[in-house]
């Protein structure tokens, strides 16, 4: 247990004037950068670290804690406005926020994205500040097997997103997972489907597939639909009534359990290495959607489905610090470059860290709660900014939109080879939506695929050919029968 | 003609499993005979749940669903225009050929107010490019 003088010096240092300004130039830049589809709070962050050699440690973290706490509300902005999430977390937003904005009610969609998301955040920040410890010991126990179990969990929780055929649904998962086996495989490095293009063998870029699939099939089909008329990128209706630009205490009081299974669905999945935010985001909204007493409000407009999908991404955040706080393990590319950041500074993450650092730590901290009051405040003047923005005509929007990607998809996935790849897939999710075959369940088995396949052959190694082995994994069990449940519950739902 | 889309579609999905499981897994993934799972055992499971619902989706199609109405003429153009200005772009860069590829794109949106066409044509790219190279210190592509 910490002394308490080093909890309030380090708090202390935290609310230092140097300190909340750079948190806040962080949480800016994060909001501006979130909201540019492609770029999003990772390369941010890689892109902040080298302005941060010459900051104190707690001020250069604060900085970049800002940057990815800013991008991850950021991301939300354009999914909700145009329906071309910024970052692959967001898509789920999407399903609900557009809708919304589209009735007329951008600032309500968006505001719930901001509140739903500070909520997520702040509640899984303070689980990092109060429970890392005993988490991260979960949080180890969780080997390959669970891993697998987990893994069959979230698609089984995904099943509740098929729509009326489930057919097409199944044929969704299957082609995302064939995408992602494009690559070397993960047991024996074995190039697979790389025809040639050696820029392939890591794999489909995520950021590419995403935001083709997503954003750039979407910008097709409304500049397909656009027929010579210029029109507002979106049509923001005044209906006369305040309370559509705002949510109500009750509103946001209406979605707590939305935003407490999104949270802690989100700490869960943050807290262990390699599943991330997307994937989260998704099973929060389909979990929403399952216990909704009026799942027929999702994908309309529900404030609920951004709730769930925001609490969610936001939620993995702070946890995603437990395993890099107290064991040194960086549990997502974001994390792994907050320990370069501390590595830059001195610093060894690990077990003696809050043994040697403690004041530092109590700093990250503050500086992360700082950061959530930032982000509200922020936020709250740069979504009026964006839906400014996005009320411009549709002939400047969408092709200043179609550039951003492309120097976004450039940047995030290898330049030229992975635009040509984003615009293949671009086409791909167009025809699917045409044909009604969910881009959404393509994207969360693409991105679940290759953690399935690693899993299972690392699972099956374990297990020798020994199925009674599986009794020594209770964990894995209890996630299995679990995922059992969750499918039994959602047939007896879509039957009703 | 609903069902029709369904079954034309489930057709395609057999022919694509049969295509994946006979032609494209043997040829671009090499042959390992060890390990517990190998390169090739994904891709066939896959390949196969493919085929399986594809022919499902053939033979009982899904209530209710359509082919949703979707502009495919004006949406082929503006992916050629793209594929055009991509390949502009790696022959002479983002920063002499962005501004021709948005020009384009306004035009075909039916943009005429010359305000507007300097602000997408000029201003955009430039605010990009000062972004970009500038701020980030990052190569445009």
């Amino acid at each position: 247990m910490p002394e308490l003088s080093i909890v309030l010096a380090g708090l202390a240092d935290a609310f230092t004037l140097t300190n909340l300004f750079f948190v806040f130039i962080g949480v800016v830049l994060g909001q501006f950068v979130g909201a540019v589809p492609g770029i999003g709070p990772v390369m941010a962050m890689a892109i902040a670290i080298p302005f941060t050699f010459g900051l104190d440690a707690l001020v250069a973290i604060g900085f970049l804690m800002g940057v990815n706490k800013g991008g991850l509300v950021g991301g939300a902005i354009p999914a909700i406005l145009m329906n071309t999430p910024g970052t692959p977390d967001a898509a789920a937003t999407a399903l609900d926020g557009y809708p919304l904005a589209m009735q007329g009610k951008p600032l309500k969609a968006t505001k719930m994205a901001l509140f739903s998301s500070i909520t997520g955040d702040t509640f899984s920040d303070l689980v990092l500040i109060t429970v890392s410890a005993p988490l991260a010991v979960l949080a180890l126990r969780m080997g390959p097997v669970e891993v697998m179990g987990l893994i069959i969990l979230a698609f089984c929780v995904i099943t509740g997103l098929i729509g009326n055929s489930v057919s097409k649904g199944i044929i969704a998962a299957a082609l995302g997972m064939l995408a992602a086996t494009v690559g070397t495989d993960p047991q024996h490095a074995t190039p697979r489907f790389y025809f040639g293009y050696f820029e392939i063998y890591d794999g489909l870029p995520l950021a590419a597939v995403a935001i083709g699939m997503l954003a750039i099939s979407e910008i097709l089909r409304r500049m397909g639909e656009n027929a010579g008329v210029i029109k507002a990128g979106i049509a923001i209706r005044d209906t006369g009534n305040p309370a559509d630009q705002r949510i109500s205490w009750a509103e946001y009081w209406s979605c707590r359990y939305t935003m407490l299974r999104g949270t802690i669905i989100g700490t869960i999945l943050g807290a262990l290495p390699g599943i991330g935010s997307t994937a989260a985001a998704f099973m929060s909204y389909a979990g929403a959607r399952q216990a909704s007493s009026e799942p027929e409000t999702y994908g309309k407009g529900s404030l609920h489905g951004i709730a769930a999908s925001e609490s969610a991404n936001s939620a993995v955040m702070g946890a995603n610090l437990i395993p890099l706080l107290t064991l040194g393990i960086p549990g997502s590319v974001g994390a792994a470059l907050i320990i370069s950041a501390f590595m830059i500074h001195g610093i060894q993450p690990g077990p003696l860290l809050f043994e040697k650092q403690g004041q530092l730590i109590y700093g990250l901290f503050g500086s992360m709660i700082l950061a959530n009051m930032l982000n509200l405040l922020v936020g709250q003047i740069g979504m009026r900014f964006w839906i400014k923005v996005v009320s411009a005509p549709e002939t400047i929007i969408f092709p200043t939109a179609l550039l951003l990607c492309f120097v976004g998809v450039s940047l995030a996935s290898g330049g030229i080879f992975g635009i040509a790849i984003m615009l293949i897939f671009a086409v791909l999710g167009f025809v699917m939506n045409a044909l009604g075959i969910s881009v959404v369940i393509f994207i969360i088995a693409f991105f679940l695929g290759p953690r399935l396949e690693e899993s299972l052959s690392q699972t099956l190694a374990l297990l020798n050919g020994d199925v009674w082995a599986l009794l020594n994994y209770p964990i894995a069990l209890a996630l299995v029968a679990m995922s059992a449940v969750t499918l039994v519950m959602i047939r007896r739902k879509s039957r009703t | 003609m609903n069902n029709m889309t369904d079954r034309l579609c489930g057709l395609f999905f057999v022919l694509f499993g049969l295509m994946l499981f006979f032609y494209l897994i043997p040829t671009q993934i090499e042959t390992v005979d060890y390990g517990a799972i190998r390169p090739k055992t994904m891709p066939q499971i896959l390949a196969v749940i493919i085929g399986v619902f594809g022919f499902i989706l053939m033979v009982k199609p899904a209530d209710g669903s359509n082919l949703q109405p979707m502009p495919w003429g004006r949406s082929s153009l503006i992916v050629a225009v793209l594929s055009g200005g991509l390949w502009l772009i790696s022959l002479f860069g983002f920063i002499f050929m962005a501004p021709f590829l948005a020009l384009v794109l306004m035009v075909i949106m039916g943009e005429r107010r010359p305000l507007w066409l300097g602000l997408g044509v000029v201003g955009m790219p430039a605010l990009i490019w000062f972004a970009v190279t500038i701020l980030l210190e990052r190569p445009l592509p």
